[in-house]
């Protein structure tokens, strides 16, 4: 195995501002409705997100469109250094 | 109506609204589609002007989910659609194509605009729209709708709009439920536009609009449909596995048209939405915007234009002349009062709609308007999201609240972007409690402003603690989970004069025609206590408790009564007798009045919004609730001063 499977998987509400990220999965704590809808704007598994800053809310980078996420929400979605 | 319409279908933020604006002349007509509270403009094409242009309402995702999704289902199954434009974003090509990968499939002539293409190069990024018009074998034009470039071509195009091919097939067991589908509703319920195979995919998607139109269509054969959906869901086609093939197929082929340069230069107005976000520089920036739309509506909308129009052109000119008019020729006396006696439909229901609320909503809409456009309420509601959550709410409710300040009627009508009906219930609750409208702002912040700033500020201070308070029990007591915010940022763009002009004025018409017989209804029914002498006895059965638990004089009473005509005139009548109030009783007053019940109007507004039996509990909690709270605030300042 590649020593890139190897990287930790944290949530995206740790992750500095500026770094780039796969998403892994995104865990069961959000409305499936929800869930759906972060699909639909791209934050799905093994999408790249960068991260442009937490405060006050998460916000991330993805295919050049900015999303907004509150905490509760970003702390559900896992993933790893690109 | 006309007899062919083309509909403009895209994802939320790419600029649909511009492009609608740069397609068709000066008259838009905004209107709902039966059993949606969104709102669907119309328009007569500026190249055809035989043929309607629909801009939809921004589609996050088809299948429906959401109330603008199934106003743009609506659109696309009730309008006599010759052609369909997929406004996209050019730099979110993937997102795009997701969309394409859908409506492709329901066999309508389309064009993809790629709009933003600016945006797209300042991003360092190219599309290969010859490729991709190969693909998709429909016209592909790039356009920067801001900038009115590509919009010529695009016209051209829809004479060659064409029936896309299909992006992809997905896999053989969901083929397998296509097919059969599809062959149910082309034998049962065939649609005149729509293909079967397009209406097949949508309903194993669930969109509920599809659903409910295909069930009437179908008749008995329904259950046939809902059978097949049953057995391909235990095969395991789900909608999410077929939300997701469309997602790697548009994937795919974004990248086959896309190169990426790495000389990127990032605009200004990407640098601007950088600090207007900013941990930091946001506060200043926020404080800036508030700043300037007080100015704008507050000032020179509630101050100058109201000023004029109803202190000169309705309170000396025209009120005088109808009235005389009236008088003159009306000699049934019950039959004139109605019309222009202190509860007349012309003195107090007309002169209020237009020369008082008409001025501060057309400010407002315009400012509404330019914030809108720029992409600065996605970022207010980013910003302001942690006070909310304490509500029980989330950022969204943002834009109803500040709508609120200034007329809390109109903002307890674009409740209706929120969406839950949760958040919708206390949003409008906290509305009708504790948020002033302009008109009643103007009165409380003058009569408190020439006591002394302490004045001022304990009455802020007041309906902080109140809202605060009120938003934390609702969020408490009303049943239901709270939705985290989860938001696209739109890019920051300079809005456009024209297009914020169209939508105010299609606003306008809209509230004119929404409003204005909430007024007169208002009007009526105040007219009717007064003649019927429940008015008078209502102001003597209030007095004892607004003389001695409030500790204000008697007239007052009166005061109140007269708050829920108008909220300002309650806060007038209180400033009628300034000369005799102590600063604790204005202070008491102005707090009881802004708290007690919404106008007339808002009440209707709420009734209309959540029924009859909400809006009675809300009266029912607001009312005494006023009173405790304003009666408290007398004791505590009796107190302290003591």
């Amino acid at each position: 195995m590649k020593p890139a499977d190897h990287h930790a998987r944290v949530p995206l509400s740790v992750l500095l501002p500026g770094v780039h990220a796969v998403v892994d999965s995104i865990e069961g704590g959000i409305d499936p409705a929800q869930q759906e809808q972060l699909v639909a704007y791209g934050l799905a598994p093994g999408r790249s997100v960068r991260v442009q800053q937490q405060r006050p809310m998460t916000i991330v980078l993805i295919d050049e469109v900015e999303l907004a996420l509150e905490t509760s929400v970003a702390r559900q979605v896992w993933v790893r250094k690109a | 109506m006309s007899t062919a319409s083309i509909a403009l279908v895209g994802n939320p933020n790419v600029g649909k609204s511009v492009l609608f604006h740069r397609l068709t002349g000066a008259y838009v007509n905004v209107s709902n589609y039966p059993g949606t509270t969104v709102e669907v403009a119309r328009a007569a094409a500026r190249f055809d002007t035989g043929v309607d242009l629909i801009d939809t309402p921004g589609v996050l995702t088809l299948p429906a989910r959401s109330d603008d999704e199934r106003a743009t289902m609506h659109a696309l199954f009730d309008e006599p659609l010759r052609a369909l434009v997929q406004v996209g974003d050019a730099k979110n090509l993937r997102r795009t194509l997701t969309l394409t990968a859908l409506i492709a499939e329901l066999g309508v002539p389309m064009v993809l605009a790629l709009n933003m293409a600016d945006e797209a190069k300042a991003r360092g990024l190219e599309i290969d729209s010859g490729e991709l018009a190969a693909t998709l074998a429909c016209p592909v034009a790039a356009t920067v709708a801001t900038g009115g470039e590509g919009v010529t071509a695009l016209t051209r195009d829809l004479t060659r709009a064409q029936a896309p091919h299909p992006l992809l097939h997905y896999d053989p067991a969901t083929e397998a439920a296509i097919a059969r589908l599809a062959a149910l509703i082309d034998a049962h319920a065939p649609h005149p536009r729509l293909a079967a195979r397009g209406l097949a995919i949508l309903f194993l998607g669930e969109d509920s609009v599809t659903e409910s139109w295909l069930h009437a269509a179908a008749g008995t054969q329904a259950d046939a449909l809902k059978t097949a959906r049953a057995d391909a869901r235990a095969a395991g086609v789900t909608p999410a596995a077929l939300a997701h093939e469309r997602g790697e197929a548009a994937s795919l082929i974004a990248a086959r048209v896309t190169r990426r340069r790495a000389d990127a230069t990032p605009r200004l107005a990407q640098k601007v939405a950088r600090w207007v976000i900013h941990p930091l520089g946001a506060w200043p920036i926020l404080l800036g915007v508030l700043f300037a739309v007080y100015e704008f509506v507050g000032v020179f909308g509630a101050g100058t234009l109201v000023g004029l129009l109803e202190e000169n052109l309705f309170g000396a000119y025209l009120n005088p002349a109808v009235t005389g008019f009236v008088q003159q020729h009306i000699s049934v006396v019950w039959l004139a009062d109605l019309l222009v006696g202190p509860y007349g439909l012309w003195t107090m229901g007309m002169t209020y709609a237009l020369a008082l609320i008409l001025p501060i909503v057309t400010t407002f809409f315009i400012a509404f308007g330019m914030l809108e456009d720029s992409g600065y309420f996605a970022r207010l509601s980013v910003l302001s999201n942690r006070i909310f959550k304490l509500f029980g709410l989330n950022g969204r409710a943002v834009l109803p609240m500040v709508l609120g300040l200034g007329c809390v009627t109109m903002a307890t009508l674009t409740t209706r972007i929120l969406s839950s009906p949760r958040e919708r219930l206390i949003t409008i609750f906290l509305m009708a409690l504790a948020i002033p409208c302009s008109a009643q702002l103007g009165v409380v912040l003058g009569l408190l402003g020439a006591i002394s700033f302490s004045a001022t500020l304990i009455w802020l201070a007041a309906m902080v603690a109140v809202l605060i308070l009120a938003g934390w029990l609702a969020a408490k007591l009303i049943p239901g989970r709270r939705i985290p915010l989860v938001t696209e940022m739109p890019p920051m763009r300079l809005p456009l004069a024209g297009n914020v002009a169209k939508k105010t004025v299609g606003r306008l018409k809209w509230y004119l025609i929404e409003v204005i017989p909430l007024f007169l209804l208002g009007a009526f029914l105040m007219f009717l206590l007064d003649r019927a002498g429940i008015l008078p006895a209502i102001i003597r059965a209030g007095e004892p408790l607004v003389t001695g638990w409030l500790g204000l004089p008697k007239e007052a009473a009166a005061a109140f009564v007269m708050g829920f005509l108008r909220r300002d005139f309650g806060a007038t009548g209180l400033f009628a007798l300034s000369a005799e109030l102590t600063p604790i009783q204005a202070v008491v007053g102005m707090v009881t009045i802004t708290l007690f019940v919404p106008c007339i109007a808002s009440l209707m507004m709420i009734i209309k919004e959540q029924g009859l039996k909400i809006a009675a509990a809300m009266l029912a909690f607001i009312v005494p609730f006023a009173f405790l709270v304003g009666g408290l605030l007398n004791h505590l300042l009796h107190w302290v001063w003591a």
